[in-house]
């Protein structure tokens, strides 16, 4: 019996020594681990896009069309860089690049408003680049608004409204518009938790993938167990070093790059634990697919920007056919990142997320009976051919 | 002159008996072009869920919510209660919650201000933002309304309403992708992502060949003539996926596109080629398939984070914006949305090329590279033939 516990950790401490010695598995796990961890996130760490530069056509140039001017120029979502004297000029500067916005001011401005007809202004934003775009229209509405409401504000005054009833019937509903779950608006926020639990997804898939790939047409330890006693044996030692990888991932980097996180460490690590376990079984059962220790990487590479957009953080599931969706259930990481912002981000309750954990769970079952029947019939040949 | 030609026919061959290889050049692309295009397909966000809860029940919390229904962005579903409704937006079966007040009508009629509370899913970036806009544009036009009867009640005439509740209106246009369609502004930086994977997976598959023990470092001509005939079969099947890309978004489902494509693909080119010298200097520095895709991939992965596209470039920090022109999709992006969305001619396009001049550099460290493996593959070759010797006479030996 002791001989057995000892063997079964002989095999792991066997398969560890050769993940680290394979170059392209160690690179694959523990470089590009870290080197994600810091690349990935690296264009969002300013978070928000502010001061987007924005070139003004005013054709009014009277002292509100300035103060227009001033104001929109305070906002913190955009920089006025600059006056030209008409539309196509301000293309020009669209065109170039100097510029992201623009804003008209009619002519005859001024003179409109204190006859109390209504003027239009207009804004323009480079849709090409929705973030700029929606942060050059944003800051230009409020600006267009507040000045609004100062006209209005004057006028009654005029009229001899007192200036608190004024202000009232301004502001007579408040519409409190608040985010949730991600108080900034940041980018690394969005986009870190969904995007870290895939790469731990692609990087374990990638190393089981090229450690198997690269054993089946060769001898070594790997013989000398059965079957069932590989996968368990191969299980446990990625998991071992998936536990640092995760801790790392979903304690420190999350804590670095400001995502709120809600879930307690207990709900966080029984969440992670079938997600590790299916997906390693999952990269075992691929691994014996391959022969050849270059195709893993490539093959991962190219599905995982799919991965990414049909599991829901990027683009919102309620838009992505009902088929991809169907066909992506497969994948561990899509039950595991949709199931963790619930949990952790959003602070949904544990029997919510339930469902997603058990089909993890099964996933897991799935892959492990794939993976025993893969690596039973990858190492059958060979052991006929020694005998 | 022929030898070339004798070279890229063994190209031809090569690929034609290379399974993976046919298949990265063929269904590939296709499938996850299709793929990806599918997924984005719906375009335009709309008929997203958002949680209503009216604890009002008043005629005008009625008007509002019916106000949501007929945005096409709003999904308005009816929850009793608030707490209800947060469990639903924490599971994220709705992806924001507006809550009327009890006393909504009441409280405005009689002058109190009252409060419209609204939270939208922010986590969801994308969606959080479209909501908040949109639920506040509905509902106060949606107030506007209310308003403008009052003003009529207190004798102003209805020529003069419309100005009196906004003096300043405000005609906001989204230049060049007219009605924020996902498409034409998402899929085609991920597609170019994409082209650029498969690009630099079968070159490296392709020069990885090149290091079996028959290889070529130690053939007579060297290296170069066959990496002459990689390149003239590869460049044309890739910008062969190149164009069917332009030809699915800009023909079959007929994007707006102010420039010519002939000059899309001219950029494409210019992509391919400096995708072709990044994979060279891989290759020359590592000279191991696995290790070359390995780096390939750590490269090329987050081509699209720093395309700029979704977060703009000069909001990233100045390290950012220095890795993102080790990319060569990086300088591809800018010149098709200077194509796609500015109509540009081909002088500004001339003159954006210009910036892969970094890549340049990389053409004397090859030739810098290839000569000194030459010379070691020499001298390996040469012990090797020793080697084969001792060993021949060695199995002499053991018979």
């Amino acid at each position: 019996m002791s001989n057995k516990i000892m063997s079964f950790w002989q095999l792991v401490s066997a398969e560890l020594k050769a993940i680290v010695a394979d170059k392209a598995i160690a690179v694959t796990l523990f470089g590009g681990v870290l080197f994600y961890s810091v690349l990935y996130p690296l264009p969002y760490l300013h978070q928000v896009p502010t001061e987007q530069q924005l070139v003004v056509v005013d054709l009014d140039r009277s002292s509100l069309s300035r103060r227009l001017i001033r104001h929109a120029d305070a906002s913190a979502k955009i920089s006025v860089i600059g006056q030209v004297t008409s539309i196509s000029q301000a293309q020009s500067w669209i065109e170039s690049g100097r510029a992201h916005g623009l804003l008209v001011i009619p002519e005859g401005f001024r003179r409109d408003l204190l006859l109390g007809k209504g003027v239009t202004l207009s804004y323009g934003g480079d849709a090409s680049y929705f973030l700029i775009y929606s942060a050059v229209a944003e800051g230009l509405v409020t600006v267009g608004m507040d000045a609004g409401k100062q006209v209005q504000l004057l006028g009654m005054l005029a009229k001899g409204v007192a200036p608190k009833q004024a202000d009232l019937s301004l502001n007579s509903v408040k519409i409190n518009s608040v985010p949730a779950f991600n108080p900034s608006l940041g980018y690394t926020p969005y986009v870190v938790p969904g995007l870290f639990l895939l790469i731990l997804h692609q990087t374990l898939l990638i190393g089981t993938g090229i450690l198997g790939a690269g054993q089946w047409r060769r001898k070594g330890y790997w013989r000398e167990v059965s079957p069932l006693q590989l996968v368990c044996g191969r299980i446990s030692a990625f998991m071992l070093i998936y536990l640092f990888f995760s801790s790392f991932y979903v304690g420190f980097c999350f804590y670095w790059y400001q995502v709120s996180v809600q879930a307690s460490l207990t709900l966080v690590a029984l969440w992670m634990l079938p997600f590790l376990l299916a997906t390693s079984a999952a990269g075992i059962a691929l691994s014996s697919l391959f022969v050849r220790r270059d195709l893993p990487t490539q093959v991962l590479l190219l599905v995982s920007m799919p991965i990414m957009f049909v599991s829901g953080f990027v683009w919102p599931l309620a838009l992505i056919p009902e088929p991809l969706i169907w066909l992506s259930q497969v994948i561990p990481a899509v039950p595991a990142i949709m199931g963790m912002l619930e949990l952790n981000q959003m602070g949904a309750s544990w029997t919510s997320v339930m469902p997603k954990w058990l089909q993890l769970w099964a996933l897991f079952a799935i892959f492990f009976v794939l993976a025993w029947y893969g690596v039973t019939r990858r190492l059958k040949p060979a052991v006929d051919e020694t005998s | 002159m022929n030898s070339l030609v004798a070279l890229i026919r063994r190209e031809i061959q090569e690929l034609w008996n290379s399974p993976w290889q046919l298949a990265l050049v063929s269904y590939i692309p296709i499938l996850s072009i299709l793929c990806l295009w599918w997924l984005f397909s719906a375009g335009l966000p709309r008929q997203l869920p958002v949680a209503v809860v009216d604890s009002d029940h008043s005629q005008l919390s009625r008007m509002l919510t019916r106000k949501l229904q007929a945005n096409p962005v709003v999904a308005p579903q009816n929850f009793v209660d608030l707490s209800s409704a947060v469990t639903a937006m924490k599971q994220s079966q709705v992806y924001g919650i507006v809550v009327l007040p009890y006393g909504l009508q009441r409280d405005l009629i009689t002058g109190h201000s009252p409060v419209i509370d609204v939270r939208y899913n922010s986590q969801f970036l994308l969606v959080g933002k479209l909501l908040s806009s949109q639920i506040q544009l509905t509902l106060g036009s949606g107030l506007l309304e209310v308003a403008g009867v009052k003003q009529l009640l207190q004798g102003v005439p209805k020529s003069q309403v419309a100005s009196h509740l906004s003096p300043v209106t405000s005609q906001t246009t989204a230049l060049f992708n007219r009605n924020n369609n996902y498409v034409s502004f998402l899929v085609p930086p991920v597609l170019v992502a994409l082209w650029q994977l498969l690009a630099m997976l079968t070159f490296s598959n392709s020069l990885s060949r090149e290091l079996t023990p028959e290889g070529c470092f130690a053939a007579e001509s060297g290296i170069w003539p066959r990496v002459w005939a990689k390149i003239a079969v590869f460049t044309p099947i890739l910008l062969m996926h190149g164009g069917f890309i332009l030809a699915l978004l800009y023909q079959y489902l007929a994007l707006p596109v102010a420039g010519s494509l002939s000059l899309l693909i001219l950029a494409q080119l210019a992509m391919l080629l400096a995708v072709w010298l990044l994979v060279l200097l891989v290759f020359f520095i590592m000279r191991d398939s696995a290790r070359m895709v390995s780096f390939g991939t750590a490269l090329f992965a987050p081509a699209f984070a720093f395309m700029g596209i979704t977060f703009p470039v000069h909001e990233m920090p100045m390290l950012a914006q220095w890795w993102r022109l080790i990319m060569p999709s990086s300088h591809y992006v800018d010149s098709h949305i200077s194509i796609v969305s500015y109509g540009v001619g081909w002088e500004t396009i001339a003159l954006q090329l210009t910036s892969y001049w970094g890549f340049l550099c990389i053409i004397p460290v090859l030739f810098w590279l290839s000569r000194r493996i030459e010379k070691a593959a020499d001298a390996e070759s040469n012990r090797q033939v020793i080697d084969a010797d001792l060993a021949s006479k060695n199995s002499v030996a053991d018979l």
